[in-house]
């Protein structure tokens, strides 16, 4: 078990000179915590995990992974580590079939073609895809890409997870099976999503951000059943909590 | 299914096509590479009245398509948008070069018709080559190949990112012209009215996917330099006796095509 943890730290990005999508960010994330990012459209969620993976590196503050600083130079060992999934699985994958997508990081990495063909049955076996191992990419289902997308990842056997709106996409039944996925990855996890519902059911810990600021960081429970709260930054109570309301 | 859709279709096919477990698939595409550049060499070699050597050319890409069943409708389908630019090329021959060559029957054949008639059938050769080359090698495996000839990894970077750009483009091109068909009904293709604002916003977006696709290749190990026995995430595979055995063979008959005009021997045996 490894015990890598992030450390955020006044980190501030904007995409245009003036107009910070993130403002003076501060966390930090234990080893094997599960940590829901919610916030309303353009809060700044995917952009703070875009930062974690050095999509953008020309941010102010510091993000460490672990021991190593998220810059120019420490890229590839960081990336090595952490599995990133796209919100748009059509981003993700781009080998012809199933099977390639899933062995082009381990190939990339320089595993052994047993060992890639281990780690791709592997990753397949958990999301619960194996029958689509030769399925041409362009023939699966907006759900089968999501999935097929979190195998991608899966096969590096990351330390930490990133998902950017995992959920999206998903029929009811793919999205429970996505739980699963989730529930069982033992290590860190960070999601950004809109599902709070899904937060509920993955997440212990939680991160309300507006406008590129943390408002709230604390136990899941307790942010997402503050109704007041999440309407002042623009989001709702769960579903479930909804129904429970009406009832 | 509009143009565009047709064309998405097509090319993913093909990418399909390239993966399928058929013996010619299976062959090392180091192999297939370099007798397909060898028959390209070879077809462009002829001299540009030298039709009658040419035409015994046709035999390699015969052989393929029959012996290991690949539809020739479907090539035919596929490359015809190419034909009218070898059509261009080549049209302006016989209006410069009127020298009288052969006759046939009666008909004179100037210099000009045959060079044209030359050149169509070398791009035709060529192209036919081509895609019976990336028909049965995923666009990988032939920059794997590519990687094994020292080709410097700048270039075949960019040839794979080009053939991937082309899907990216295709896709991001058929998401607009759906959108756009679907609130003007009534129009017949794209008004010219929006061609310019259309093709910029096509260019942006697809820029935008094309950088997605390779911040996901980065994030999943890929910096198009190193772990020289894997490109792009595939292995092109060991060189086998089966591959040295289809590199012998079609390698000594395409050059003996070269030597030997089988069809005017052919045609001389007849004679006699």
């Amino acid at each position: 078990m490894s015990h890598i943890h992030i450390s955020v730290s006044d980190v501030s990005f904007g995409y245009e000179k003036g107009k910070p999508v993130l403002n003076h960010f501060s966390f930090e994330a234990g080893e094997t915590e599960s940590i829901g990012i919610i916030g309303s459209n353009g809060a700044g969620k995917s952009t703070l995990l875009k930062l974690m993976v050095g999509l953008h590196t020309d941010f102010s503050g510091s993000i460490r992974i672990e021991d190593m600083p998220v810059e120019k130079s420490m890229l590839m060992r960081i990336r090595e580590r952490i599995g990133y999934v796209f919100q748009d699985a059509d981003s993700q994958l781009f080998m012809t079939t199933v099977g390639e997508d899933v062995a082009f990081a381990p190939r990339n990495y320089g595993f052994s073609e047993e060992e890639v063909a281990r780690r791709v049955k592997k990753a397949l076996e958990e999301t619960g895809i194996s029958h689509l191992k030769d399925k041409q990419i362009y023939r699966l289902s907006g759900g089968e890409k999501k999935l097929v997308s979190i195998a991608t990842v899966l096969s590096m056997t990351p330390d930490i997870l990133l998902l950017d709106e995992p959920s999206v996409t998903l029929d009811p039944k793919n999205r429970r099976n996505l739980i699963r996925i989730l529930n069982e990855f033992s290590h860190l996890k960070l999601i950004a999503t809109h599902d709070l519902d899904m937060v509920l059911d993955t997440c212990k810990r939680c991160i309300l951000i507006c406008g590129g600021e943390i408002i709230k960081d604390g136990r899941t429970e307790e942010i997402l059943t503050d109704r007041k709260l999440l309407e002042e930054n623009g989001l709702e109570l769960p579903l479930r909590y909804q129904v429970d309301c009406k009832s | 299914m509009s143009k565009m859709d047709t064309a998405l279709r097509e090319f993913l096919l093909l990418e399909e096509q390239a993966e399928e477990e058929k013996f010619i698939n299976r062959v090392h595409p180091l192999s297939k590479l370099l007798v397909t550049v060898l028959y390209i060499l070879l077809v462009v070699s002829f001299d540009k009245y030298d039709l009658a050597g040419l035409l015994g050319m046709v035999l390699y890409p015969l052989v393929l398509f029959i012996v290991f069943d690949i539809s020739f409708v479907k090539c035919v389908r596929r490359t015809a948008v190419i034909l009218p630019l070898l059509l261009f090329v080549g049209i302006w021959n016989p209006f410069f070069d009127r020298t009288p060559l052969l006759l046939w029957g009666t008909i004179s054949i100037s210099g000009g018709t045959l060079s044209f008639l030359t050149l169509l059938i070398k791009g035709i050769f060529t192209i036919l080559a081509g895609y019976l080359l990336i028909a049965t090698a995923s666009i990988g495996k032939i920059c794997a190949a590519l990687r094994m000839l020292h080709v410097p990894q700048v270039m075949v970077t960019t040839v794979l990112f080009i053939y991937r750009y082309i899907a990216v483009l295709l896709r991001e091109a058929d998401c607009m012209t759906k959108a756009y068909a679907l609130r003007a009904p009534k129009q017949k293709g794209v008004h010219c009215k929006v061609w310019g604002s259309l093709a910029g916003r096509l260019l942006l977006r697809s820029m935008d996917r094309a950088g997605e696709v390779y911040e996901s290749m980065c994030l999943r190990g890929f910096d198009g330099s190193r772990r020289g026995a894997c490109f792009a995430g595939v292995n092109a595979g060991k060189f086998a006796g089966r591959d040295f055995l289809w590199l012998f063979f079609f390698g000594s008959g395409i050059a003996l095509l070269r030597i030997y005009p089988i069809f005017e021997m052919a045609g001389r045996f007849v004679i006699k």
